[in-house]
């Protein structure tokens, strides 16, 4: 087991030893502390339900079978989360990773924000720029972009309970159109931005789209909907594994 | 008629316990999250500006701005109000959330948008987070960390240099599947392409606006270029217009945006 270092002497600006303040005692409380609340919450809900369900006609069996249901379904798409989990580890962390990419964000979301906010330093998520300072940076900025879907979750769920109808007026051409394209917008600049930096950037990027298309042609033939729940681990490791390749020849 | 009153209050009960402790926990999850960064900025003697930070997460909001808004706005319908505290702190709500709630219901035969529906969809969510948080704790937290003990540092090195091109590649090709909106797609494409090939090289000093410029772009250029035919803009109301999409995403393609 990698032990979590002590802080006070590993903390240093320009190192870019980012595991050092990445997988710090802290940083592992914290993200402790999100799955404690999760259990929290998944008990008050579990028994709120169970109170609730005979009044409805509902059994206790059927509880238990929905929540077992629930579990089973959960398996193949949280090891797939788990999967791209592991490939993130060296990049921000096990305490990063398991809170942002394994609960709250996802792997595209984050990725995105910790590039986007290393950039604003002047500087790249990974490689000789990416110092604990600028990880240190792009976690801020990760937290507080997945703060924001939260306290956006925190202020329309009453608001839409009490059918606010300002809200439902909103033009529905424009949260069909805007939304999909501000996030393929997005991922297309970042990932085009990576291209003229080396060859090697190149192959990654290439070779994980590939992957990935190929992985969607044939989920769409075979019509086995588990490989495209795979498909984002896979290709992300496969590309890392060309990439490696690449880099030794 | 004492029997429905019965049934009304029990479901009051669960409306307000739901809503109350639903907000707290999400409240206390907000306040974890953010308290790991707020530890390396303020105690860890790390140089994080918060000049930095606002200018970061400005960068942020221009390119997620909208996303934060409007996806609470399309679960809330599929959901419901007491599973969007769940949903919204767990994550993985399209690939795992949903497909989960949705064999729930149709094992016990609760059909989605009646209370019975929605207890089972609470149930199954509880079900999935217990699964999700074991395996992230026992495949991430203790073997991922040794694995990343054990593997050699060239192996680390190469991850960490070339990560983002090889998620981006990935994630890229996710999004223009899943959005199923090839005029978008094209845009975002050309936009990046002109941004990164011609505008950069030209005025350097926008590098750090280069992407929330691409991505407003995109977003502005996609609206004025959208297929009017295929869109319709009279739709009653927006609360309709997702559910249709999310429709039509649920019966071809359960698992597809590398959304929340």
């Amino acid at each position: 087991m990698n032990l979590p270092t002590a802080l006070p002497a590993a903390a240093d600006n320009n190192s870019t030893d980012i595991l050092a303040v990445a997988n710090s005692p802290v940083l592992w409380a914290c993200a402790i502390g999100v799955f404690l609340v999760i259990i929290v919450q998944s008990v008050i809900y579990m028994k709120a339900a169970k109170v609730a369900a005979p009044s409805i006609g509902m059994t206790q069996a059927e509880i238990k079978t929905s929540f077992r249901a629930g579990a089973i379904s959960a398996l193949g798409p949280s090891l797939a989360v788990v999967m791209v989990a592991v490939a993130l580890l060296t990049v921000f962390g096990t305490p990063a990773v398991l809170v942002r990419i394994g609960l709250i964000g996802s792997v595209s979301y984050e990725t995105a924000a910790a590039a986007i906010a290393a950039n604003t330093a002047g500087a790249e998520l990974g490689g000789p720029t990416y110092t604990q300072a600028v990880f240190g940076l792009a976690l801020a900025a990760m937290s507080l972009g997945g703060a924001m879907w939260m306290i956006a979750t925190l202020i329309l769920t009453p608001l839409l309970k009490k059918g606010d109808s300002a809200l439902r007026k909103v033009n529905p051409a424009i949260m069909l159109v805007v939304p999909g394209a501000a996030m393929v917008g997005a991922f297309s600049v970042l990932g085009i931005a990576e291209l003229p930096k080396s060859w090697i950037h190149v192959v990654a990027f290439v070779s994980s789209a590939v992957i990935m298309t190929v992985l969607m042609l044939i989920a769409k033939r075979v019509g086995k909907p588990w490989i495209k729940e795979w498909a984002l681990g896979i290709a992300i490791i496969l590309g890392l594994a060309i990439t490696y390749v690449a880099t030794r020849l | 008629m004492p029997i429905a009153t019965e049934a009304h209050q029990a479901l009051t009960t669960f409306d307000k316990t739901t809503s109350r402790w639903g907000r707290i926990t999400m409240i206390a999850g907000l306040v974890f999250s953010l308290s790991a960064p707020a530890y390396l900025v303020f105690f860890s003697g790390l140089d994080i500006q918060i000049s930095g930070i606002l200018g970061a997460f400005a960068a942020l909001a221009a390119v997620f701005g909208v996303i934060w808004i409007v996806e609470p706005l399309t679960y809330y319908p599929i959901l419901g109000a007491s599973s969007m505290y769940q949903a919204f702190m767990i994550g993985n709500i399209s690939n795992k959330l949903l497909p989960s709630a949705m064999i729930a219901q149709s094992t016990i035969g609760a059909k989605p948008g009646t209370r019975k529906g929605e207890l089972a969809s609470v149930a199954a969510i509880c079900g999935a987070a217990t699964v999700h948080l074991a395996s992230l704790f026992i495949f991430v937290g203790l073997l991922g960390t040794w694995l990343v003990s054990i593997i050699p540092a060239d192996i680390v090195q190469t991850v960490q240099v070339y990560i983002l091109p090889t998620v981006m590649g990935a994630v890229l090709v996710q999004a223009i599947v899943s959005q199923k909106a090839p005029r978008s797609a094209v845009i975002a494409v050309a936009v990046a392409l002109v941004v990164n090939f011609v505008l950069l090289p030209l005025i350097p000093g926008l590098a750090m606006f280069a992407t929330a410029l691409a991505v407003i772009s995109t977003a502005v250029l996609a609206w004025f270029l959208r297929d009017r035919k295929a869109i319709d803009t009279t739709g009653d109301d927006a609360a309709n217009a997702v559910n249709r999409r999310d429709a039509d995403d649920e019966t071809t393609d359960t698992v597809s945006g590398p959304t929340y």
